[in-house]
């Protein structure tokens, strides 16, 4: 009785000040929790000099012995990349990027030729083993198979027989392109074209390694495929490049984290991602990404400057993305589909969470081709400190369009008066006989439901979770149950300590 | 486009005014707007060109114009027209600002003016000549509704410039109309200054002929518990642009709009307003219809700003887009851009075509088609004309709408 009444009386004196303590002190304490991953392997790797010229370009494609072909595209792309200026519609403020300072191509020293994980350098192991992420037989995670990539290049993946025994094929891109050649000559570029933009364009030149997945028709695949992506050294940028291509009436849940080591210099990570999903198949990809964001002065961090866009090119197919993006000093993505299948669908959930510096410009694009195509869009930014969180979204409807729908929606979250949200929604519409539905709304986090929780005995901080959670709740739902886990997590850390 | 070598040459007014310098000399540079800026990115190109292509030319023909009859008790002023306005009743009066205060408060405006964003308000300028800048000072109760006409004159393009300030307290309804003519373009500017207390029922009702042009800008400043309500239509334009900046300069001072705008044929008519809420307590309530029909576009972008010292602000923005034909295209980018945490700020947008259920709903109770379709629309027109403050048995605007259907 006594504990509960202190609770209820200090739950009182709370409301009472919360306005000064919302106003002082919760800008300061936002995300007072310490980036766990920020440590760096102490590993030898074999760099090539900095800078970017066709010759660089030609030892990547070397290193990599890759056919003529890839070769041709890589070089086509840089010549593209060279007459295109970096865009700055988002106004995004970052100090100009070095493109001559970058080292584009970064490998542990390993042996040649590794043929199980037993010869992989242990200190790897070891790396994954402390983002959670382990690869070894006797630890892996259950029924989720692995591809870690370290830098630039794809150290294990694990469950390939498993796999194997479904056809269903996961390696590295650059495996692939020995392996399977004539599906990444089919397929690469097909959905995100290397002149498609500046960073697009960039990856497509030095690309460096990155995941491939091909479902052959009917399968579903038997367990989540995940990549894991590890940036360790602080001078070379990121280039990864992911395929994943679903026959028909197949189906694949694929997942994506990644995290990088703390470094007072920003490092770029450009990635490209191009899913295909044929008649009926469906491709879930979801994406934890807590790159380094960078210090509370803004130094340091990752600009996360990525392409991903999936092609529903079959009749009935789906694509559905969600993401978790708590990382990175600024972010600019935009999973995007391509509806072109008759009733094929598209979907995008996203939470945004931005901190101190941050900035984060991200939406999707739902571009509406073929007939009774569907879409939804449930995004949630969540702003504070004092970071910019903006939704960018496209939504159009092509002549062809008929009967088609799209629903959007765009909440933000402001915690603090120095964050901001933005939303810009671009909604076009050429057909008549289709619907487009958008709605947004920015609220903050509600004293009536803080003093509510708190005088039933529930903590502050836990109170500021919940509800946080309780927001996001639209999207984590759409997670696999191992990320949604993971996310709520992520989100109670980095809130820890921020109200209050 | 004559008029923009013109203005690169430095050829384009013989004796300019200090206005007309100033806005020239912001012009010089860069003549044109950026293609590639959100303002101006949709923008037909070859429609604006032919905005620009009429000459400047003074002549008015008053036989052109056909206004609806003029009831006793409303006032009536035209734009150009040259006669001295000075009413002094005994609850009010309506007085000609002179020049050199018109002048003066231009300038202070201008003076924030960037070259891409208030385009159309410095070409405005460059070209007005002063006896087609009107100031109007109104202070009182009880002020009977008010009508200022602005009209092109075929094959010439017109710019008019209007400058209203609201004294404390003042209340009074305002009907805004501007007319196109057949192969014309037109360029008005309006600047409204609403003292405290102040409010106003702002109608704009503007509509074109054939192949007519219109460039119409809405700068609007609020101060504290003041009350500005918008109700506009647009339609039957080649091409028209309605800019719409309103700046709650203190806060606590309340907004609401009603727009709608009208395309057919293969015309192109967009609405942009921006919404600045510079001071705490902040209303804004705003609706936005579009109805596309053949082969044109209609376009509405609309941004609400609401920086850190607009805190409890309550805003509202809707986008409501009507699709009736396979050719025709809509876009719509209603965007929020918030700083101040303790703020109530939503949108929304759709895009459909005529509701189904409600059309099968009536033709089962023997209602035809075409008769169906005109009953949705006219209750789709209906709450944006009836925020219009105009009179209805002298501008029956609704059926001026149904029956161009």
């Amino acid at each position: 009785m006594g504990v509960s009444f202190v609770k209820v009386y200090k739950a009182y004196c709370n409301k009472l000040f919360l306005d000064n303590m919302v106003k002082e002190n919760l800008v300061k304490d936002v995300v007072k929790e310490p980036y766990k991953y920020g440590f760096v392997t102490d590993i030898e790797t074999e760099k090539i000099a900095k800078g970017l010229n066709e010759d660089i370009i030609r030892l990547i494609s070397q290193k990599k012995e890759e056919p003529k072909y890839l070769l041709d595209f890589r070089l086509k792309a840089f010549k593209k990349w060279q007459k295109m200026d970096e865009p700055d519609w988002a106004g995004l403020g970052y100090k100009q990027i070095d493109y001559q300072d970058i080292i584009y191509y970064s490998a542990p020293k390993q042996k040649e030729k590794i043929s199980s994980l037993d010869e992989v350098d242990p200190k790897l192991l070891e790396t994954f083993d402390k983002l959670g992420i382990p690869l070894t037989e006797q630890k892996k995670l259950t029924n989720v198979a692995v591809d870690a990539v370290f830098d630039s290049v794809s150290i294990a993946t694990t469950f390939r027989e498993e796999l194997a025994e479904h056809g269903v094929i996961f390696c590295s891109i650059s495996e692939a392109v020995k392996n399977h050649s004539d599906l990444i000559e089919k397929y690469l570029g097909t959905v995100v074209p290397a002149s498609d933009n500046y960073f697009a364009a960039l990856n497509s030149a030095v690309f460096s390694d990155g995941s491939f997945v091909y479902i052959p028709k009917g399968v579903k695949c038997p367990m989540d495929l995940s990549s894991y992506f590890r940036i360790n050294s602080g001078d070379s940028g990121q280039f990864e490049r992911t395929l994943i291509i679903a026959e028909e009436l197949s189906s694949v849940s694929y997942l994506e984290g990644c995290t990088a080591p703390m470094f007072d210099t920003n490092t770029l990570h450009a990635a490209v991602v191009e899913l295909v999903a044929l008649d009926d198949a469906s491709i879930k990809y979801s994406t934890v990404q807590n790159w380094y964001a960078g210090d509370e002065e803004g130094v340091g961090g990752i600009f996360n400057f990525v392409t991903k866009r999936g092609k529903c090119l079959g009749k009935r197919s789906k694509i559905s993305w969600s993401q978790v993006e708590t990382g990175s000093a600024i972010t600019w993505k935009y999973p995007s589909c391509l509806l072109l299948g008759e009733e094929s669908i598209g979907e995008f959930y996203s939470v945004a969470l931005t901190n101190n510096l941050q900035q984060a410009d991200t939406g999707t694009k739902m571009i509406h081709i073929g007939p009774k195509t569907k879409s939804t869009i449930v995004s949630k930014g969540i702003s504070a400190g004092n970071s910019i969180n903006s939704y960018r979204g496209l939504v159009k409807m092509g002549t062809k369009a008929t009967g088609s729908r799209n629903y959007s929606q765009c909440d933000s979250m402001l915690i603090g008066d120095q964050a901001s949200a933005n939303t810009f929604p671009y909604i076009k519409s050429q057909q008549p006989n289709s619907e487009i539905e958008h709605e947004a709304s920015t609220c903050r986090i509600s004293e009536d439901q803080l003093f509510y929780l708190q005088s039933r005995g529930i903590e502050f901080e836990e109170a500021i979770s919940m509800m946080v959670s309780g927001f996001c709740r639209d999207v984590f739902n759409q997670l696999p149950m191992e990320f949604a886990a993971e996310a709520d997590k992520l989100l109670a850390l980095k809130l820890e300590g921020s109200v209050g | 486009m004559e008029i923009i070598e013109q203005i690169k040459t430095n050829k384009l007014i013989d004796n300019p005014t200090d206005i007309q310098k100033i806005c020239l000399d912001k012009l010089q540079s860069r003549p044109l707007p950026n293609p590639k800026s959100e303002l101006w990115r949709l923008s037909n190109k070859s429609k604006f060109s032919n905005f620009l292509n009429y000459s400047v030319n003074e002549k008015v023909r008053n036989s052109d114009i056909s206004y609806p009859f003029n009831s006793q008790n409303i006032i009536r002023i035209t734009i150009g027209d040259n006669s001295q306005i000075s009413l002094v009743e005994e609850n009010y009066s309506i007085q000609q600002l002179s020049e050199n205060k018109v002048n003066a408060y231009i300038k202070e405006q201008i003076s924030c003016f960037d070259q891409n964003d208030n385009w159309s308000d410095l070409l405005n300028l460059s070209l007005s000549c002063t006896k087609n800048i009107l100031g109007l000072k109104i202070n009182g109760s009880k002020i009977p509704p008010i009508e200022i006409f602005s009209h092109a004159s075929s094959n010439s393009l017109k710019a008019k410039t209007l400058v209203i300030f609201l004294e404390k307290n003042c209340d009074i309804e305002l009907l805004q109309v501007n007319l196109g003519k057949e192969n014309s373009s037109l360029s008005q500017s309006t600047f409204f200054c609403l003292e405290e207390n102040s409010s106003v029922n702002h109608g704009v009702v503007s509509y074109g002929e054939n192949k007519s042009n219109l460039l119409n800008s809405l700068n609007v400043i609020q101060q504290k518990n003041s009350e500005y309500n918008l109700g506009s239509l647009h339609f039957k334009f080649n091409y028209a642009r309605f800019e719409i900046r309103i700046k709650q300069a203190t806060g606590s001072a309340k907004t609401n709009i009603k727009g709608m705008q009208i395309t057919k044929k293969d015309e192109q008519i967009s609405t942009y307003t921006k919404i600045d809420f510079n001071g705490p307590n902040g209303f804004l309530d705003q609706i936005n219809k579009s109805l596309a029909d053949d082969k044109s576009h209609a376009i509405f972008e609309g941004s609400i700003i609401v920086p850190k010292i607009a805190q409890k602000t309550d805003a509202s923005q809707l986008s409501r887009n009507l699709l009736l034909s396979n050719l025709a295209q809509i876009d719509t980018k209603p965007q929020l851009e918030i700083i101040a945490d303790d703020v109530k700020c939503k949108h929304g947008a759709t895009i459909s075509q005529l509701n189904e259920e409600e059309l099968f709903y009536m033709r089962t109770r023997g209602i035809t088609l075409p008769e169906a379709s005109k009953l949705q629309l006219s209750s789709y027109f209906q709450e944006i004309i009836s925020f219009i403050p105009v009179s209805k048995n002298r501008w029956d605007l609704l059926d001026k709408l149904l029956n161009e259907n």
